[in-house]
């Protein structure tokens, strides 16, 4: 039987007059990929904002069961938030968002020297997860001389070096064409679930949504269906 | 057209308040300065030239000089700050169909109205500190508020010189800005720094050397244009051997950073030598100056000299100080609008960094050792390049008046305190960009 790794309930954010979430209920299980897809201003972002404590909701809980026992997220304070992203979850965002002024491999250490290891450790780790995503060579390479595939997969590394057990994608395919985002679909799955890890995307292409396990498809701030694939 | 969009746009933007005040600050500071200096200066005009008038007048001109360069970059980072804040507006002109020169020149027009606007606050701050201004002694009195106060054409004149200044540094400012339909972006194509600088600039030190040795024989007015072309020389190094100095220096913590802040703010340098110069080299030719005419100063009151000497050296001694302290007011202020830009240019890396779980105090101590590291080798370097150019003076301090190289000390680490409130004062415009909702 699977595992709840993340439940959220009765979660509601308004922002202004406009509700962003209007009660979603959700159950991620530890080991699966899920989808969140919708209509801009459906609220799907919004929802893996509050699920990852980056955003705190109006009202409602997530709880996240990780390797210390549950954490009730939206209780804890902003400090606390920050650690918890820190340790225990893997962010991907559309356009990567990595420093330009540092190296790959270094752009990879950094979040793992984020909490307390020593630099050559955390680039040595880094240097195995570029290795294993398929950018060994280039881990002095600067993300302005790597292709947005390339740079994508040294955002994936970022995410993974930690030993996240949650992994966020915003749009993780959203600014790549379609052979490029095939390939980093590839990587982040086999990186995650493959790995026995969680992954949460948002998406607006079905063919990404197509390769998770479930999608959850959200309208006016409800989740308005669910699909196993 | 361009004055009716730009009067459509000036309503304030998402970055909030302070990147509109900071600019109008900044200009407030340079008006207000500017203003003081000329106002202290024109009591100089009225002294005879045979006793020792000329050199308050060459001495006045010297330090105005000295405030031009970090005035100029403070003006420029205003209105780089003006183009950063109206982002999102300014590329949907662009996607709009407005021509780049049409984006320009409404930017332009902004930083010119913030300009004026803060010169006015700078004019209404300098008549408050008239009356304080006019204390300050110059030939064994005070100046008095009445010498101080400035006729009304020549505040209008300072002004307008503001506003003109503003404009030049905008349109110059704005040629390192790509505002396309996308977006606002900084050009990437910045040079690097060559070892050759390091070449010139022991070539120039040493002339210089040469040349201040050399001086003893010479008219009092000859030693004047003597020191302002070493001095100039000098600075010239500076500017020519600062960046590549900064470079190497953060290279070499780049490779030791042994933590995220570390690595973050070494890498910020080594992106752009140049650009950590420019915002800090104000500094460089007033500690330069502060060391150089200090020195002197302190050992000739020593050594015992005339009454009228030794009020001269009195009234220089002053004058470095206020020189000082104006610089380094600029130079903070110029941080405080170079930060501030910097933040919003790199808005989305901040907001991703947080998600990451990089906290604020992380990033914060990232951007103050980028900018305090640069500031302290630059006073540092160049006080130490000072006290080799003066060499045999500087030896001679340490022994007969080492109260002045102090008193020195603690007017620059004063300076350098100075420029730290700058930076803070833009913290909490990272914390509101970084923070999440």
């Amino acid at each position: 039987m699977a595992t709840a790794i993340l439940e959220a309930s009765g979660l509601t954010k308004t922002f202004g007059t406009t509700i962003a979430l209007g009660g979603v209920d959700l159950t991620v299980d530890a080991g699966e990929s899920l989808a969140i897809m919708g209509a801009s201003g459906s609220g799907k972002t919004t929802l893996l904002h509050v699920a990852a404590g980056i955003t705190a909701p109006d009202a409602g809980r997530v709880v996240f069961h990780g390797p210390s026992g549950a954490v009730d997220v939206t209780g804890l304070g902003e400090r606390d938030r920050t650690r918890l992203r820190r340790e225990q979850f893997g962010f991907v965002f559309q356009s990567g968002l990595l420093i330009p002024e540092l190296t790959a491999v270094e752009n990879v250490a950094l979040a793992l020297m984020l909490t307390g290891a020593s630099r050559a450790e955390s680039e040595r780790r880094g240097a195995d997860w570029l290795a294993a995503l398929g950018l060994a060579g280039l881990e002095e390479r600067r993300i302005g001389q790597l292709s947005g595939g390339q740079a994508q997969r040294v955002a994936i590394a970022r995410a993974q070096v930690t030993g996240a057990s949650v992994i966020f994608a915003d749009e993780p395919t959203g600014a790549l064409d379609s052979r490029t985002s095939a390939e980093v679909m590839d990587a982040l799955l086999q990186s995650t679930t493959g790995q026995g890890r969680t992954l949460i995307v948002v998406t607006h292409d079905a063919e990404v949504a197509a390769r998770c396990s479930r999608t959850v498809h959200m309208r006016d701030g409800r989740v308005a269906a669910e699909v196993d694939a | 057209m361009i004055l009716r969009i730009s009067w459509l746009l000036a309503r304030p933007g998402r970055a909030g308040l302070a990147t509109i005040l900071l600019p109008i600050v900044a200009f407030a500071t340079v008006t207000a300065l500017l203003l003081i200096v000329l106002g202290g200066a024109q009591e100089f005009w009225t002294f005879p030239l045979e006793e020792d008038g000329i050199i308050y007048q060459l001495s006045a001109v010297l330090a105005l000089t000295l405030l031009v360069v970090p005035l100029s970059n403070l003006a420029a980072a205003a209105s780089r700050l003006s183009a950063r804040r109206r982002d999102d507006r300014l590329a949907t002109l662009r996607l709009l169909g407005a021509t780049p020169s049409t984006v320009t020149a409404i930017t332009v027009i902004e930083s010119t109205v913030l300009a004026v606007l803060g010169a006015v606050a700078g004019v209404v701050l300098y008549l408050a500190s008239v009356p304080a201004v006019g204390l300050i002694p110059f030939r064994g009195e005070a100046l008095g508020a009445e010498s101080v106060l400035l006729p009304a054409l020549a505040i209008l004149g300072v002004v307008g010189g503001v506003a003109v200044l503003a404009t030049v540094s905008a349109v110059l400012g704005l040629r390192r800005v790509i505002i396309s339909p996308l977006g606002v972006r900084m050009r990437v194509d910045v040079p690097r720094p060559h070892w050759i600088r390091a070449i010139i600039a022991i070539v120039v030190v040493a002339t210089t050397y040469v040349v201040m040795g050399a001086i003893g024989a010479v008219e009092l007015a000859m030693i004047m244009t003597v020191l302002a072309v070493g001095f100039g020389g000098t600075l010239l190094v500076l500017n020519l051997v600062g960046p590549w100095v900064l470079k190497v220096i953060a290279r070499r913590q780049a490779r030791r950073a042994a933590t995220a802040h570390r690595l973050l703010a070494a890498r910020g340098i080594l992106e752009s030598p140049r650009a950590a110069w420019a915002q800090v080299s104000g500094v460089a030719m007033t500690s330069f100056m502060a060391v150089f005419a200090g020195t002197a100063v302190g050992l000739a009151q020593v050594f015992g000299v005339d009454e009228q000497t030794e009020m001269l050296f009195t009234d220089i001694r002053t004058g470095v100080i206020i020189t000082v302290v104006a610089s380094f007011l600029i130079v903070a202020c110029s941080v405080g609008v170079n930060q501030a830009a910097s933040i919003l240019d790199r808005k989305d890396l901040s907001v991703s960094l947080s998600r990451l779980g990089m906290d604020v105090a992380t990033m914060e101590s990232s951007r103050r050792l980028q900018i305090m590291g640069p500031l302290r080798v630059t006073t540092i370097g160049s006080a130490v390049i000072a006290g080799i150019v003066v060499f045999p003076l500087t030896g001679a301090a340490l022994l007969f008046a080492p109260l002045t190289l102090l008193a020195i000390a603690v007017v620059l680490a004063a300076g350098i305190g100075l420029v730290q409130l700058g930076l803070v004062a833009t913290r909490p415009i990272l914390e509101r960009v970084a923070t999440p909702a």
